[in-house]
């Protein structure tokens, strides 16, 4: 499990590294840089993958919100919350175990690409913790040597975790103030306790217990700030106010037109004199 | 702007992807039972006699007949403080019962709603009759899934 994480954080950092080179070279032929302003914006999002998930009645969803602020286009430090539910029927046995808790992170991404065109690149680490309750009820136990059966229903046992997240993800403007993007995380746990009597199977915001996890956001984001706005690239589904842009222009086109036909009397008058 | 969008639905679909794969993750070995190996002269020995294992109370053995054996595998009760085992051990011409009084605490032990519960053990202490015995000390005090030595049963050191 060690080679596998190793293997993975090398692969991100080797991502890291080359994402930059990559996109140094495509701005030589491009446009001269744009300056972002130290605040370049703020934001509020919504995970809709998670929300997905619970429309759909899945075993677990974490339905987060996060906030955010952007800094020179750069850096965007975020805050996340939410809360992770888990609803689980064991396959081959009458086991369940449930359970419904908020969790919190905080971290930062940083933006890859250099270029202020409305798409963000991003790299960057949360801190997740959480603390919870869980629920464990089973069939009633047997004793293997004197054959008493007694129930056993375990609720309300205590668990504690905090874990590493290494996120990349890509963002991209769909129109206006309105953003879409994806990442993916990888997890590592870094302090956890639970009840002596069974670990979780799930842990709010974490995923299922295991010594690593993969996840991943599809956020949908409302950016607000001059950079948000003032974006180079045509937005991916087109601009919501085409038509207001469309009148405008073909006013100053007709503006354009009519302009000759007055100078040309003037001309007239000037050779005249 | 078309590659870009197929990027991105691609990118989310593999996404929904990795997040839908599960995997069932249950020890192979889920049976929790005390392991007892057999000392004489302070060496491992096999028993050439016949070992039959009852706990007070209960008709069916937990352990019946077995011959030439150097360890035995025994469940403890879920529910007992204390657990009182009859060691009978029977040759051609001689049958002795010694009787053991393993002193417990249990929890339960759940790692996924796939899994079957099991119940755990933590030995506190251990008493016998010493009729065939000479003593029985505790090497590992957790019962639980790993097949390790828990307790070890000294015999009288032999005539030789």
């Amino acid at each position: 499990m060690k080679m596998k994480t190793y293997r993975f954080i090398s692969i991100l950092l080797l991502i890291s590294l080359l994402c930059p080179v990559a996109w140094g070279q495509s701005r030589k032929d491009n446009k001269p840089k744009e300056k972002a302003p130290l605040l370049s914006g703020v934001g509020v999002g919504v995970d809709v993958c998670g929300l997905a998930m619970k429309a759909v009645g899945a075993k677990f969803a974490n339905m987060e919100v996060s906030g955010r602020i952007g800094l020179k286009e750069k850096y965007f430090p975020i805050f996340e919350i939410g809360i992770g539910e888990c609803t689980r029927y064991g396959g081959e046995t009458t086991n369940v175990f449930s359970t419904r808790a908020p969790y919190w992170r905080i971290g930062m991404d940083y933006n890859v690409n250099k270029k202020v065109n409305g798409n963000r690149f991003l790299v960057g680490a949360r801190y997740g913790f959480t603390t919870y309750k869980y629920d464990f009820t089973c069939p009633d136990l047997t004793d293997p040597v004197y054959g008493t059966v007694r129930p056993l229903e375990l609720e309300g046992l205590k668990g504690n975790n905090q874990w590493l997240e290494l996120c990349v993800g890509f963002e991209t403007r769909l129109w206006s103030i309105v953003r879409l993007g994806w990442n993916i995380r990888y997890k590592m746990p870094t302090m956890q306790s639970y009840s002596e009597l069974g670990t979780p199977y799930y842990i709010p915001g974490y995923g299922r217990n295991n010594d690593t996890a993969f996840g991943g956001t599809v956020n949908l984001t409302f950016d607000v700030g001059k950079s948000a706005r003032k974006n180079g690239q045509k937005p991916l589904f087109g601009n919501l106010f085409s038509k207001k842009n469309k009148e405008t222009k073909e006013t100053k086109a007709k503006e354009q037109t009519t302009a000759p036909t007055e100078s040309a009397p003037r001309a007239a008058k000037r050779r005249g004199q | 702007m078309k590659q870009n969008k197929a990027f991105f639905l691609a990118c989310i679909i593999s996404l929904l992807g990795i997040s839908s794969c599960e995997t069932i993750d249950c020890t192979l070995n889920n049976t929790v039972a005390m392991t007892c190996n057999f000392y004489q002269d302070g060496k491992a020995v096999q028993l050439d006699d016949t070992l039959t294992v009852t706990a007070v109370g209960v008709e069916n053995p937990l352990l019946n007949r077995k011959r030439g054996t150097s360890s035995m595998s025994l469940p403890l009760s879920f529910f007992n403080n204390v657990d009182t085992m009859l060691l009978h051990v029977s040759g051609e011409n001689y049958s002795v019962t010694d009787t053991v009084w393993i002193e417990k605490t249990s929890h339960n032990h759940f790692e996924s709603p796939d899994c079957p519960v099991n119940m755990f053990h933590n030995i506190t202490a251990v008493r016998c009759t010493h009729l065939f015995i000479d003593s029985i000390s505790i090497s590992r005090p957790d019962v639980d899934f790993y097949e390790d030595e828990n307790l070890q049963i000294h015999f009288y050191p032999s005539a030789d």
